[in-house]
């Protein structure tokens, strides 16, 4: 055993590339379980901060939680109730708390929207931070976090703009808060009980009543006192538990994240494979005699594999440790990334869990074995003595027939259960589509080897025609190993193919928005927040109030969005107007007739969903409301609308029933007869001026707003998915640069012969031309069929048009081939250097 | 095979010298040093030789004796420590790489012993190589008669891996004549071929020289193939010891164990 691994050491310098394939793949598995734990920790630390001046809060209850949301969507609880807790024995002190938004006006009139989140506006606690000033007092003084007192110029003493949802008001900054160290880096504004009453929320109650225990006394005792106390429709929550609440919100609100980085780890982790197969393949066949010595010898065929096994160990432990080194800087990558795409997460100090090491060593490992046992069955199965005589043939084939057989049923069931989702079959058709793809890739990956070597006949003839001998030797040598050739540009096929699909299907996205614009958007103008919409911000109601009053103006609709439960599940809805929303969006008779429909005691429903859940027109829904509890409401449509962007749809006034959120997520204005565009934008404009939390756009704005939301998730999927293909240009880099090795002899003769150092590094460029215009190709082809399926099965999320870039495309396999000519480099100067005498001379 | 972009032009030598021949080759006072100064083995050791123009001279000795060295050095793949080397008027020592590649190139032909033959490219394919880097067309009607010649007509768009070793080495021998070099430079080229086979190559290689008048040196340690040679050098110890003018095996024979070889 000793001896055979002495066989594993020699190899140790070209197993440097392999190392580096697993390395690079398991970045990516170290990196997003750096950041989810990140992420995850400040979270947590953030909630447990959260605590400090109470240890029970009481609120009214809630039947809902909805995600992500940071503040509470609960009915008021009367400021009467202060008193009344107060009284309990045990509590030392209960005292009113209210939030609400309170979006601060920058001195040039800009709303402070720190990552487009609003200021959040309370009442001051009693142990409120202070880094300098007092704690605001009075119905004029405020105090603002130091941060953002720091960023925009602000001292004590300033004068500062507040605007609220009713109304706006000037403060005098007289206190800074201490940094919070808060997760999310949220801008704060406190005030007073009495202003905050006033300016946050409705006079006569408060949002929650925070209460301190008498010394000695559990929280959660106090919290069993106080519940026996109150009526049902108050609880009592220790701290602790709210804060963990908060954490736990957060982290569902951003639980895809591991989940869709981690696809992207497999992706590269399946590249990752290609590479590894290829290089141990080639590096067993190097040492086929070798190992054919030992086996005549008297080494068992296990022995061997084993020996084989225990380098693939070796290698992914080594590439795997330093994938999970390189996750911290991928966890940072990550994060800039995920900026870029407007997912501001907290990241105070990285999280380093033991398990991110395990788990990303075990997938290292395991997925550098898995691709080295085909590899090193092989080799050990050749006839001991059939090796040690035979002469390496000019090209080896590979068992054609069965391959055509499996390939061919592979591709066959891949593209049935493709088909089935694009032609709407079943009730999930990208979850067809998806199993469809991996069935038919894994068809072509077995299939490749069989059209590897026509295709890179065709692909070099311009190589040949334009670079000569050199070219004709760079084809010859692509075409010499079809399984090698073929898997090294399978590897890129995979991340050029996705990228391909995610540009058809962004140039989709933007196609089918601007279709629905076109078609359906009858609106003049749309108004929307200028930072996140949501829960906590969006259009204040006394905008819309504004803009009713404008003269120019004769219709404004308002669209609200909200979250609400159905056997637990988090949903979407929208409200509307009824009466006017298909004025501004228009849709198909069937979705209109449902819309007329709709009054205040029901829901609309997307036909597809209605279907799913077997819910026919007349029929009760229970929706669960995290304010009101579930109620019934009647089902009085369907619609099929793609211009639609929910599945539900109620009347804002069922909205106002079961929601306190006050925002609009848009205001959608139509202009009175006779008025111009300019003239109309000018009075909406007059209308938002104290406002500037809203901006105003015409369709082609709306149409910008659009592509360019599509751009902020294209560049970081973009970016995860070049990962990949770095690691199968690695792949090309390595896999001639052992080829090389393994033709030195060739090299030394070429040489001897004449061919001149210019001539050969051509040569390999050639080559390595080749398998990348190879990789590059397929990849486009697997993207335009691919991207097909993908955007005709996602007709009922709205992407109703589809559109191949073809430009982006070919650019795309024109890079990835240039790509590959410049992964070519070492290797063609590493052979460009080899001594002819000792290159011929050499044993292969 | 019609691959011709970046033609360059070939060297300028003319291939044969109908007129006073003179040397196709000469060593003077060559001197090859291997290893460090202390450790130093002295491969070639003041070598003196003129290689005549259309003829086929052997060079043999034992192992070791700097018969590879003084071959390698005549085809620039090695260089001199002191003394020099020329192919026609060419000065090998003044030549850069670049140079001294395009000399192996348009003014050389190789037989090496073994694995003369790109495995990927077909006899025919092989057989044109050289000129297929110089961009160089074939002259079809000298391809033809060479390939008639060897025999390979039949064998053509055959692969190295579907011909014998002995059809492989009459590839690499068409392969060094079809480019008309100046001098063909045949290292233990029947080495690795039965006898037969072997007789057939240099049969071959004894026609080149006296049908058209090529110039080969060969090295060898098979007295019966240097018997196929118009001249043996004898090289012991680096040094240029003897030489003998129509050879034949049996004294061949009797000289190498004068040498002890």
């Amino acid at each position: 055993m000793k001896r055979l691994l002495r066989g594993a050491l020699h190899q140790g310098v070209r197993l440097f590339g392999t190392a580096l394939a697993v390395a690079l793949a398991v970045t990516l598995v170290s990196g997003t379980f750096i950041l989810t734990d990140t992420v995850d920790g400040a979270f947590r630390r953030a909630s447990a901060d959260a605590g400090g001046a109470s240890d029970l809060i009481i609120r009214s209850t809630a039947h809902f939680a909805a995600q992500g949301n940071s503040l509470p969507e609960r009915e008021p609880v009367p400021e009467s109730l202060v008193a009344r807790v107060a009284a309990i024995p045990g509590v030392k002190s209960a005292w009113a708390a209210i939030q609400g938004y309170a979006e601060l006006i920058d001195k040039q009139g800009k709303a402070i929207q720190a990552k487009g989140l609003p200021t959040v506006g309370s009442s001051v606690t009693p142990d409120v931070a202070l880094a300098s000033g007092r704690p605001p007092a009075g119905p004029d003084e405020i105090a603002i976090d130091i941060e953002t007192a720091r960023q925009h110029g602000l001292v004590l003493g300033d004068k500062i703009k507040v605007l609220f949802s009713g109304t706006t008001q000037e403060f005098t900054i007289g206190g800074l808060l201490q940094a919070a160290g808060d997760v999310v880096a949220s801008t704060k504004a406190i005030f007073d009980s009495v202003t905050a009453q006033r300016v946050l929320g409705v006079q006569g109650q408060v949002d929650a009543i925070p209460v301190k225990a008498e010394p000695g006394l559990s929280p959660e005792e106090l919290r069993t006192r106080i519940n026996a106390a109150l009526p049902d429709e108050y609880e009592a929550v220790t701290t602790k538990q709210v804060a963990a609440e908060s954490a736990e919100s957060w982290t569902k609100s951003v639980a895809f994240l591991p989940t869709a980085l981690l696809l992207f780890a497999a992706v590269a982790l399946l590249v990752g494979a290609f590479i590894i197969c290829n290089t141990f393949s080639i590096l067993v066949g190097q040492r086929a005699r070798e190992l054919a010595l030992l086996r005549s010898l008297g080494a068992s065929r296990a022995q061997l594999t084993a020996s084989v096994l225990c380098e693939a160990i070796a290698v992914g432990v080594v590439g795997s440790l330093a994938g999970v080194l390189a996750g911290f800087g991928a966890a940072r990558g990550l994060l800039a990334l995920f900026g870029a795409m407007g997912y501001e997460l907290p990241a105070t100090g990285a999280v380093f869990l033991p398990r991110t090491a395990v788990v990303a060593v075990i997938v290292g490992v395991a997925v550098t074995v898995l691709a080295a046992v085909p590899p090193a069955r092989r080799a050990t199965k050749a006839e001991p003595v059939g090796v040690l005589r035979g002469t390496a043939g000019a090209r080896t084939g590979s068992a054609a027939r069965p391959r055509l057989i499996v390939g061919t049923g592979l591709g066959a069931a891949g593209l049935a259960t493709l088909l089935t989702g694009v032609l709407g079959g079943g009730s999930r058709p990208i979850v067809a589509v998806g199993l469809g793809a991996a069935g038919l890739l894994a068809g072509l990956f077995v299939l490749l080897p069989l059209v590897a070597q026509p295709a890179a006949f065709l692909l070099g003839s311009p190589l040949v025609r334009f670079m000569g001998e050199p070219g004709f030797l760079g084809r010859e040598n692509a075409m010499r190993s079809p399984r090698r050739t073929a898997s090294t540009a399978a590897a890129l096929m995979i991340g050029i193919g996705l990228i391909g699909v995610v540009a058809i299907l962004a140039a989709s996205v933007k196609e089918s928005a601007s279709r629905t614009v076109d078609d359906s958007l009858r609106a003049d103008f749309v108004l929307t927040p200028t930072g996140l919409g949501g829960a906590v911000s969006g259009v204040p109601p006394v905008v819309v109030d504004r803009l009713r009053k404008t003269p120019a103006l004769a219709t404004v609709s308002e669209i609200r969005g909200g979250q609400w439960g159905l056997d637990g599940r988090t949903q979407t809805l929208l409200a509307v107007d009824p009466r006017t929303v298909t004025a501004m969006h228009e849709v198909d008779a069937g979705s209109a007739a449902a819309v007329a429909r709709l009054d205040d005691s029901g829901v609309i429903v997307r036909d597809t969903v209605a279907e799913r859940y077997g819910w026919a027109v007349g029929d009760k829904v229970p929706m669960t409301f995290a304010k009101t509890g579930t109620r019934q409401m009647k089902l009085q449509g369907v619609f099929s609308s793609t211009a639609v962007r929910t599945d539900f749809v109620i009347t804002l006034g069922a909205y106002k029933a079961n929601y306190a959120q006050i925002f609009a997520l848009e205001v959608d204005v139509a202009l009175a007869p006779g008025v111009t565009p300019a003239a109309g934008r000018a009075a909406i404009e007059e209308a938002l001026a104290d406002y500037p939390v809203v901006k105003v756009m015409d369709h082609a704005e709306v149409l910008a707003a659009a592509d360019d939301q599509v751009d902020r998730l294209l560049v970081p999927v973009t970016a995860l998915l070049a990962l990949s293909v770095l690691i199968a240009l690695l792949g090309i880099a390595n896999t001639l640069a052992l080829s090389i090795s393994e033709r030195t002899r060739e090299v030394g003769l070429l040489r001897a012969l004449g061919m001149a150092r210019t001539q050969l590094r051509s040569m390999i460029r050639s080559e390595a031309a080749i398998i990348a215009g190879l990789g590059g190709a397929l990849g486009v082809v697997v993207a335009l069929f691919f991207g097909w399926a993908l955007v005709r099965s996602m007709g009922t999320l709205g992407v109703t048009e589809l559109v191949f870039p073809f430009g982006q495309l070919a650019g795309l396999a024109l890079l990835a081939t240039v790509a590959g000519v410049l992964a070519a480099i070492l290797p063609a100067r590493k052979a460009a250097s080899l001594e002819v005498l000792k290159a011929i001379s050499s044993d292969r | 095979m019609a691959m011709l972009m970046r033609a360059e032009p070939p060297a300028t030598e003319p291939a044969l010298h109908l007129v006073d021949p003179g040397p196709a080759a000469k060593a003077t006072n060559a001197v090859k040093l291997y290893g460090d100064a202390d450790t130093s083995v002295r491969a070639l050791d003041g070598v003196d030789v003129e290689f005549q123009t259309g003829r086929f001279t052997a060079i043999m000795g034992p192992s070791g004796s700097g018969k590879s060295t003084l071959l390698h050095c005549l085809a620039g793949l090695d260089s001199l420590t002191s003394g020099s080397i020329s192919i026609g008027s060419t000065i090998l020592g003044t030549l850069r790489e670049r140079q001294l590649t395009r000399l192996r190139r348009d003014r050389i032909g190789f037989i090496f012993q073994a694995f003369n033959l790109l495995p990927t490219l077909t006899a025919a394919e092989n057989i044109t190589l050289p000129l297929a880097l110089a961009g160089r067309k074939p002259d079809q009607a000298w391809f033809d008669k060479v390939v008639d010649v060897v025999g390979l007509r039949q064998r053509l768009h055959h692969r190295p891996a579907e011909l014998s070793g002995g059809q492989q080495q009459r590839v690499a021998a068409a392969r060094a004549l079809v480019s008309r070099p100046e001098i063909i430079l045949a290292d233990e080229p029947t080495g690795n071929l039965d006898s037969k086979a072997g007789g057939e190559l240099l049969a071959f290689m004894r026609r080149a020289v006296d049908g058209f008048g090529q110039t080969i040196v060969m090295v060898t340690h098979d007295p019966v193939a240097a018997s196929y040679a118009d001249r043996i050098v004898f090289l012991a110890d680096g040094k240029v010891v003897d030489e003998m003018f129509e050879p034949t095996a049996e004294r061949a024979i009797d000289h190498m164990k004068q040498l002890g070889g």
